[in-house]
């Protein structure tokens, strides 16, 4: 009972804060503190908000935007997964994929945008690779390891009950590795939807981050903000049903 | 004796940046044989001469700097006011209250969405690049304060009580310094994220730095530049990484669970 009581408390604190700071940003905003360029009142943004719902710009842009995010992530998953259990299996694969990623793992992916644009154009293929590129290290790297980490008593026990290499690898080595493997793609998910978003913002070819920046350019600032915020409530969505997912499907994982 | 583990060392190396060569390798052949647009794909050896002729011109350096600038100005900033921020949550439940909702709204948020805004505030230039770092390195930096601080067993505050520590030595003494491992695994985090917020401000609104640079070549098609200077900002990247691991390295060596954890990890 004093636990609810407490935790009442922590959320009537928590909604305050946040509805301070929206009532601050919408007085100061009204008050003229800052031209209405640089700051337009929350009530202003709102109603973009709510107009460009309606006449579905902000619905197409993000489709496009999760689209691209979410083909280049499932991309990533396969293929990374694919290569880390390969690596972890193979010491060849080891030797010769094992520097890429040292490499590849810390590199700041968004800097190879000018060569995706170059190979595969504007249009979505390009932002497609280029999620999938920087979504796919963590994912080899989260993989491998999980494969390493696998007791040998399991593959040993499967063994000896008369497994063969097949279903080691689809009923031990893999079933081993969701858990790992889910934490990596957790990982990897606000990688895609950065990603996604900064390379429409730097190349163009329509999307999220395409609209936010031609809104920046025309000084339309309700129309930044409300991208903006839309871009954090894709964001805290996402990251709330990754973890209900875990939740249900990986329960019997100690995380 | 001394020389033999020299070598030992030499040829491992090798073999590890092996595979590199032999890419290097047959990226040189299939651009020479011609079956490759050399538009498209520069050969390894126009790359290598395109980054001497940057490097040598100074263009590389300068551009390097500024961008280095910008990562290391709001990765400190980021760094010091992150620690400050996930202490004070970790140690007042009434801040704690107050802050999460907006660093949990804030967490999911892709920070490169800010760039335009920022844009419109500060302008295009280090400002704009800066506050961009500055808040992609905050996040990391208050969560992974926050567990660490939380995490302190109650039996190593108790004891530095009993021997007399002072309330706000416990801070900097017993809590900070039990939250050092992951500190560092923030800061690694931050560090990654600061190239990217650096390179990609400057993609979006700037003047100059090492992603306009990349940029330019990339529009004025000259492609050979364009894959030098990316193949800079690759290896600068993989150095600052590699010279973070080994500062958490020294720093923990006190610290056995953590370094033994870290050497697991590397890739």
């Amino acid at each position: 009972m004093s636990q609810n009581i407490k935790s009442l408390h922590v959320n009537w604190r928590s909604a305050a804060s946040i509805f301070v700071l929206l009532l601050i940003w919408e007085l100061a905003a009204r008050a003229h503190l800052t031209p209405p360029l640089f700051l337009p009142p929350f009530s202003s943004v709102a109603d973009q908000l709510w107009h460009s719902l309606a006449d579905g710009t902000l619905a197409t842009d993000l489709a496009l935007s999760l689209g691209r995010a979410f083909a280049g992530l499932i991309l990533a998953t396969l293929l990374g997964v694919f290569i880390g259990l390969l690596m972890a299996r193979n010491r060849f694969a080891e030797w010769l994929i094992d520097p890429l990623v040292a490499l590849g793992f810390p590199s700041p992916k968004i800097a190879f945008i000018p060569i995706f644009v170059l190979w595969f154009g504007i249009a979505s293929l390009s932002k497609i690779l280029l999620v999938a590129f920087a979504c796919i290290f963590p994912i080899v790297i989260g993989s491998y390891s999980a494969a390493r980490s696998i007791s040998h008593v399991f593959l040993w026990s499967a063994m000896s009950l008369g497994s063969d290499r097949k279903s080691l690898f689809l009923h031990i080595i893999l079933p081993a590795c969701y858990p790992r493997i889910f934490t990596t793609f957790r990982v990897a998910v606000p990688v895609s939807l950065i990603t996604t978003f900064t390379a429409e913002m730097v190349a163009g070819g329509g999307g999220m981050g395409a609209t936010l920046i031609y809104s920046q350019r025309f000084f339309e600032s309700p129309t930044v903000f409300a991208y903006i915020l839309v871009m954090l409530g894709v964001g805290l969505l996402l990251d709330l049903t990754m973890v209900q997912f875990q939740k249900h499907f990986l329960r019997w994982a100690e995380i | 004796m001394h020389f033999k583990r020299i070598s030992v060392t030499a040829v491992r190396a090798f073999v590890r940046v092996g595979p590199l060569i032999l890419i290097a390798a047959l990226w040189q052949l299939v651009c020479g044989t011609g079956l490759v647009n050399r538009e498209f794909l520069p050969a390894p050896v126009s790359v290598a001469i395109a980054f001497a002729d940057l490097f040598s011109g100074g263009d590389i350096a300068k551009n390097l700097l500024v961008t280095l600038y910008r990562a290391a100005a709001g990765l400190a900033l980021g760094t010091i006011c992150g620690v400050w921020i996930g202490l004070m949550m970790a140690r007042s439940e009434k801040f704690r209250a107050y802050v999460t909702p907006i660093v949990g709204g804030t967490y999911s948020l892709p920070k490169s969405a800010l760039i335009p805004l920022f844009a419109l505030w500060f302008g295009i230039g280090n400002v704009t690049a800066i506050a961009a770092v500055f808040l992609a390195c905050l996040l990391p930096m208050i969560v992974n304060t926050y567990h660490g601080v939380v995490a302190t067993p109650k039996v190593l505050v108790w004891s530095a009580e009993t021997l007399g520590t002072a309330k706000h030595e416990l801070l900097a003494h017993v809590f900070l310094r039990n939250a050092l491992p992951d500190i560092f695994t923030g800061l690694r985090i931050a560090l990654g994220f600061s190239f990217v917020l650096a390179i990609s401000a400057e993609m979006i609104a700037s003047t100059n730095g090492i992603g306009k640079l990349i940029f330019m070549f990339g529009e004025n098609g000259t492609y050979d530049y364009m894959f030098a200077a990316i193949a800079c900002v690759v290896v600068v990247a993989f150095l600052a990484d590699r010279a973070m691991l080994a500062v958490t390295r020294y720093s923990l060596r006190w610290h056995e669970s953590a370094v033994s954890r870290l050497d697991e990890r590397r890739a």
